[in-house]
């Protein structure tokens, strides 16, 4: 096990550096002076120097590379020079409304789709699963920005019951937090709740057939107790890999339902540094959040391999 | 049997009794719907009841939709349902390119994989998996401000979110086809790699491919549309889906029609595309669908 999480730690090191080395280079593609572009075309002759000293302009690529790669290692993650706001500031400002609403658009997608997939697997074929499918469907092609302008219409706007001017703290009490971030994260969750349904559905038809579940209806266990006890428990490695899978794809519905719901996290920050030509942060925040997914999926990996030993001899 | 067990297979021998004409029924519908947007889109210089999309005062600013103006009018009084095909013909034309280039390239990196397997294999699917596991609007976010806002760069980068996914699939069903009968007969009977591949193997993986196409135009669209929505695709005055959403979104207290009409004319599409994949990869009998 050991040997494996070293091997699986080596190949995360090795596609996080690669990626990162890919967009240094990129970047470095783009005509122009980076300097020149950081300042909004508004830099005096010593601004741009000061500015190439700090991102070492003189040397090679890869040199470049490195040492910015040791300062994000050392928690020097650069500042925009147009504004002077730090990198860090900013961060610390935007992370915790997007991985709060990461959170709950997780938590109310698999909240639903567990209940709705283990009952429509169940019931295949009748009128419910066939609505409950025929809904996942129909979700799972409306894009988060239409479904979210549907919920701002019909509950912000028509019945008022949610807010909409910008994110609210929890400092700032649980009604008027919810209030701001609960469309949001209904909106995200819509797109991940029929992946999770669909698939769950399908591992629920497969696993009725086990005998396993003759066995625990013929004991006498309620159709709840089966269900919940000795089908969702096989399903759960599922749900598992593909929820590490989801969660890269839920930061792009996160940029998208931000920029809806004027939240200002990290996908909003994004967009608008790459709006202002900011490209010094924009790189930091993607090297970040790629060095995050990865990760992310390789953490799921791990988990999984060790509630299921036979994934390590593959 | 159990009681569970007897619903499902009663169930599922009602659903194969019951099912199949009215799945061919939606399946027609989708097709028709899809050819009526891909005709509006292509024709929509030449219709002639269809408004300047960029004229102003079509109608009175800010109207409901009407029999003269079928989607409403915008606060310009420009009219919706003009502005909503010339949409769909820079929308379409954005997923057209990129997905033919996506389905050729990831096809054939896929079936490469697939069929040679060892180091081949190795490097292509490591550069999917790692592709995969990034969000891909970062990236084209990233792609499209670094290149510029112009028709060609977002096609670039829509179509390099495609790859990944499609050599996956590609993949999967050459490994599912080079292991099959008449392959190792063919090899048998003295036929080379390059027979074996693109006379044996390669046309199993064309009609899963083609499906996947229905799906991956789903994905390029709505790829596309995030990116004018959040005001990184092509530049204004051109119009699109996404920037007539994002406009809607600022009046969607006033008029309502401008979101609702586009929007429900998007899903619609996405959910015949996606209609037509399924139950195309359904008939073929494809397995690893997820895209």
């Amino acid at each position: 096990m050991l040997r494996f999480i070293g091997t699986r730690m080596a190949q995360l090191a090795v596609v996080v550096l690669v990626v990162s080395l890919l967009f240094y280079w990129m970047l470095n593609l783009l005509p122009g002076n980076p300097c020149v572009a950081a300042f909004g075309g508004a830099a005096t002759p010593e601004q741009i120097a000061e500015c190439e000293q700090d991102r070492n302009l003189g040397d090679p690529v890869i040199v470049q590379w490195a040492k910015w790669g040791g300062d994000v290692l050392t928690g020097d993650f650069g500042k925009s020079y147009l504004t002077g706001r730090t990198f860090g500031e900013a961060i610390t400002n935007a992370l915790p409304r997007t991985l709060l609403l990461l959170a709950y658009s997780q938590f109310l997608a698999l909240a639903a789709a567990i209940p709705l997939g283990l009952w429509s697997g169940y019931r295949q074929g009748s009128a419910g699963d066939k609505v409950i499918t025929g809904g996942a469907f129909a979700l799972l092609s409306a894009p988060v920005f239409v479904v979210g302008l549907v919920l701002i219409l019909v509950f912000a706007v028509k019945l008022d019951w949610f807010d909409l001017g910008g994110y609210q703290p929890i400092s700032e009490g649980l009604a008027a937090h919810f209030k701001v971030m609960f469309l949001p994260a209904v909106a995200l969750a819509a797109g991940l709740l029929p992946i999770y349904l669909r698939l769950l559905r399908t591992d629920v038809i497969g696993t009725l057939q086990e005998d396993f579940v003759g066995t625990a209806r013929a004991k006498g266990l309620p159709v709840r107790m089966v269900l919940l006890r000795h089908v969702l428990r096989p399903s759960s490695f599922t749900l598992l890999t593909i929820f590490g899978i989801q969660a890269a794809q839920a930061v792009n519905g996160a940029i998208v339902v931000e920029f809806l719901f004027d939240l200002d996290g990290v996908g909003s920050l994004l967009v608008s540094w790459v709006a202002a030509r900011e490209f010094l942060l924009v790189q930091t925040l993607v090297a970040l959040i790629s060095a995050v997914f990865v990760t992310v999926t390789t953490v799921v990996d791990l988990v999984y391999s060790a509630l299921d030993p036979r994934v390590r001899r593959r | 049997m159990t009681a569970a067990v007897t619903t499902v297979t009663r169930a599922s021998r009602r659903a194969a009794a019951s099912g199949r004409p009215r799945r061919s029924v939606a399946l027609y519908v989708s097709l028709g719907w899809l050819f009526l947007v891909l005709a509006s889109a292509v024709l929509a210089p030449w219709l002639g009841f269809l408004d300047d999309p960029h004229r102003p005062l079509a109608g009175q600013p800010e109207e409901g939709p009407s029999w003269s103006h079928w989607f409403g009018t915008d606060q310009l009084g420009r009219d919706m349902f003009a502005r909503s095909v010339w949409g769909s013909r820079l929308s379409l034309s954005i997923a057209g390119p990129a997905v033919g280039i996506g389905v050729v390239v990831g096809g054939v990196l896929g079936v490469v994989a697939g069929y040679f397997g060892k180091w081949i294999d190795l490097a292509v699917s490591s550069v999917v998996n790692v592709a995969l596991a990034l969000p891909a609007l970062v990236f084209a976010l990233f792609i499209v401000t670094m290149l510029g806002q112009s028709f060609w760069n977002v096609t670039i980068a829509v179509t390099i979110l495609t790859i990944p996914a499609i050599a996956r699939i590609a993949r999967a069903q050459a490994l599912r086809f080079a292991a099959r009968e008449f392959v190792t007969v063919a090899s048998v009977m003295g036929a080379r790699w390059p027979r074996l591949l693109f006379r044996e193997v390669l046309p199993n993986v064309v009609p899963a491919l083609a499906s996947i196409a229905f799906l991956a135009m789903g994905i390029v669209i709505i790829a596309e549309g995030s990116l004018s929505f959040i005001g990184v695709s092509v530049g204004s005055p051109s119009i699109t889906w996404g920037n007539i959403l994002a406009a809607g979104r600022g009046r969607l207290e006033e008029s309502p029609h401008i979101a609702l009409t586009t929007g429900g004319v998007m899903f619609a599409t996405l959910m015949a595309l996606n209609f037509v994949g399924d139950e195309l990869l359904r008939r073929l009998d494809v397995r690893e669908t997820r895209i």
